[in-house]
């Protein structure tokens, strides 16, 4: 991620900004193509994007790029789903309770343990995987509710429901 | 030599036994069943007699001596038999110490872990008495004895010497200490269903301390059985302490958690009654089996998304009185309707608490002109066959409903049985099937996660045990109205919905697809097989299965 930068930085060399006083581009004041860039890259390193400065972890944190990550491989894309989505926690907590574990469950079994993390989104994912998640990730929001009922739903925060324990890998990574 | 290694493993038990039990100052049950009388406060002694014979039958001097010349008088007194071939044989030599072999059970008896909470906790008691005996050449276990983190039907390696050694070391071999146990609680259940409670009596006390020797599944499953066995023989209750709704729900709710059945059976029901309702716009499902209504957010969520837009949906959940004056069903209801607004889908409940569905009745549910109706019940059926007739009732109930589509998921086994002993046979092989793939669930299965087991997940794990407990416990213990777990077989339940003038609906292949990925996704994955069967799904363990999911619709 940072290697694209440097590259832009150096093929736009000559394309600068009148803000700049050196003429070097910076990646901050093009966010369309800060966007295109992130669009790209797998669910790792958005998180990492999300830690480099405050501007860009307010854009990690739009949720229709999550939503590209999501489903960006489904092909056609499933309507319908995004007001549901949205409404159960949206695309960031559907990736990272759900979609995540789910996909590197299933190709750990079809392959076996081959590859790393960064492999695990850039396949293609069929109908039924994208219909579990959401399922799944339904059940959890559920649970919530009904751990939640007394304490408001706000306080069960990032941690998943119990019911989806068993896609979280034992050790914290 | 096999004979003699049996009755030294079978001598500690009875040998532990008498040390603490001063009442049983008799015949040693085991043997005199073989037909030899020996005193259990002789058993030590005889032990040491085998084990010295048996050396000194090493050569084969003493055995064509024995052959032809000596004569022994009443066989059946063991001791003095053992006594009279060990003098003809070997005037001078001393009988061996064999007090290692007592070291050993008890530490494969402390290393299987803790006490199983039933009436035999005697294993810190049993280890200060072993201490007093006077004894030399107390071995340390120089085998390996797995301890209780292994997976079950590991053993310790078993070595018998048949070398005049005069100190051989015996260890027990766990796993024949397994089948032992195997035998001893079928041979406790035979006894039972023969009505000789004081034999089953000595059984149960024995299988409870087999019990302790083992590890992981096997432990867990027959210390269930033993406790329930003897809540038969000693009646301890009348029936078991009737547990609340809310805490079976909590029970359930781990298990949901812990492995996939429930899952598997919630995922497949709703893919069914989903493509029954598929184009119509006013549905309604009605659930036998309603508890916290973990099945509901799910076909809620693939009612939302379908293409065409969701339905309205009505939902009647139907569930045994709360007792503790909390509107139970009403609850689950107010959160369901906080969801169904949430993913924007029309929605309505009713709740009815009913003490048992026999009670139903069609006319109270407000069934509508213009709605299409399914009909669910997951492991609530048979419940119903604890009472004569009621199970025909609640299935002339469920067509007067008219539903579009019936989903029944039970347990696949015949619990059923008319003869105690059957259903016994049959249930300690579900469980520990059962038991078995919870045991994998918890440890992350394939070893490809490995890690920790966090105790989060390892309360879950308990909290499914005590639930499937409590079922094994009536099964085994009650009887009569009190005995609801009466599981029944596919083919069975198939007979009783034909007779009733229902027709099998075939799930889909979405259906299977469904639950194979659901499977795939639980650690031990490998282990849990989905089956087709005519139709229905099948969700089983290896070889077995042990549950089973059909859709139906009136002929």
């Amino acid at each position: 991620m940072v290697l694209i930068h440097e590259n832009e930085d150096q093929v736009f060399h000559n394309d600068d900004d009148d803000d700049n006083d050196n003429g070097r581009f910076c990646i901050n004041d093009n966010l369309d193509l800060l966007i295109e860039v992130l669009q790209r890259v797998d669910g790792r390193s958005l998180g990492s994007a999300a830690c480099v400065c405050r501007q860009w972890c307010s854009i990690v944190r739009n949720d229709s790029l999550w939503e590209h990550l999501c489903f960006r491989h489904v092909s056609p894309p499933p309507v319908g789903v995004r007001p549901v989505v949205s409404a159960l926690g949206g695309y960031r907590r559907l990736y990272m309770v759900c979609v995540r574990p789910v996909l590197s469950r299933l190709k750990r079994r079809r392959i076996g343990g081959g590859g790393g993390e960064s492999e695990v989104v850039r396949r293609v994912w069929n109908q039924h995987e994208v219909e579990l998640s959401l399922s799944l990730f339904c059940v959890e929001y559920y649970e919530r509710l009904l751990v939640g009922g007394g304490r408001g739903a706000a306080a069960a925060g990032d941690s998943p429901a119990s019911s989806l324990k068993f896609l979280c890998k034992p050790v914290n990574v | 030599m096999k004979r003699n290694h049996i009755i030294t493993s079978d001598v500690t038990g009875k040998a532990k036994k008498t040390m603490w039990d001063e009442e049983d100052a008799g015949v040693d049950e085991l043997l005199a069943v073989l037909g030899y009388k020996v005193k259990s406060s002789d058993m030590v002694d005889v032990a040491q007699k085998i084990e010295h014979l048996e050396g000194v039958l090493g050569n084969d001097d003493g055995l064509s001596l024995l052959a032809s010349d000596s004569v022994h008088y009443n066989p059946s007194d063991l001791s003095s038999w053992l006594e009279s071939m060990i003098s003809e044989l070997n005037p001078t030599t001393q009988p061996p110490i064999i007090d290692d072999s007592f070291m050993n059970i008890a530490n494969t008896a402390i290393a299987a872990g803790n006490p199983p909470p039933s009436e035999v906790d005697s294993t810190s008691a049993f280890v200060d008495d072993l201490q007093a005996i006077p004894g030399n050449a107390i071995y340390p276990p120089t085998k390996k004895v797995k301890s209780s983190s292994s997976s079950a039907g590991a053993s310790a390696s078993s070595s018998y010497n048949p070398n005049p050694n005069p100190n051989p070391v015996v260890i027990v071999d766990s796993q024949e200490n397994g089948i032992r146990l195997v035998h001893t609680l079928m041979a406790c259940a035979e006894a039972v269903q023969q009505e000789n409670l004081a034999l089953a009596e000595n059984l149960v006390k024995q299988a409870g301390m087999l019990a302790v020797s083992q590890a992981g599944a096997m432990r867990k499953v027959a210390t269930y059985f033993v406790e329930a066995l003897a809540r038969r023989i000693y009646r301890l209750s009348p029936k078991p302490p009737q547990d609340s709704p809310a805490f079976q729900d909590l029970l359930q709710m781990h298990f949901y958690e812990t492995c996939p059945y429930l899952k598997f059976a919630h995922f497949t029901a709703n893919q069914a009654i989903l493509e029954a309702f598929a184009g119509k716009k006013k549905v309604h499902v009605i659930d036998f089996s309603m508890k916290q209504g973990m099945q509901w957010p799910a076909l809620m969520q693939a009612l939302a998304l379908r293409p065409g837009g969701p339905p309205t949906f009505r939902l009647t959940g139907i569930g045994p009185p709360s007792g503790d004056n909390t509107d139970h069903l009403q609850e689950v209801g107010w959160k369901l309707a906080q969801l169904a607004d949430t993913i924007h889908v029309e929605f309505e409940y009713r709740g009815f608490v009913a003490e048992s569905l026999a009670d139903l009745e069609p006319a109270m549910l407000d069934l509508r002109e213009d709605e299409v109706v399914a009909v669910n019940s997951v492991f609530e059926l048979h419940q119903l066959l604890a009472r004569p007739g009621a199970v025909e009732k609640v299935l002339s109930a469920v067509k007067e409903m008219k539903p579009e589509i019936l989903t029944v998921v039970e347990q696949e086994a015949n619990h059923n049985g008319l003869v105690f002993l059957e259903r016994f046979t049959e249930s300690l092989h579900y469980y520990s099937t059962l038991f078995d793939s919870l045991e994998s669930s918890g440890n992350g299965g394939g070893g490809v996660d490995g890690g920790a087991i966090s105790p989060a997940s390892n309360q879950d794990k308990i909290m499914s045990e005590v639930y499937l407990g409590k079922q094994i416990c009536n099964v085994v213990a009650c009887e009569g109205p009190d005995r609801v777990e009466r599981h029944e077989t596919l083919t069975q339940w198939k007979s009783r919905l034909d007779s009733a003038g229902f027709e099998a609906v075939h799930l889909g292949s979405n259906a299977f697809k469904q639950a194979s990925m659901l499977l795939a996704l639980f650690a031990g994955g490998d282990g849990y097989r989905v089956e087709e069967n005519n139709g229905c799904l099948m969700l089983g363990w290896h070889t077995r299965s042990l549950i089973t999911t059909s859709a139906w619709k009136i002929r």
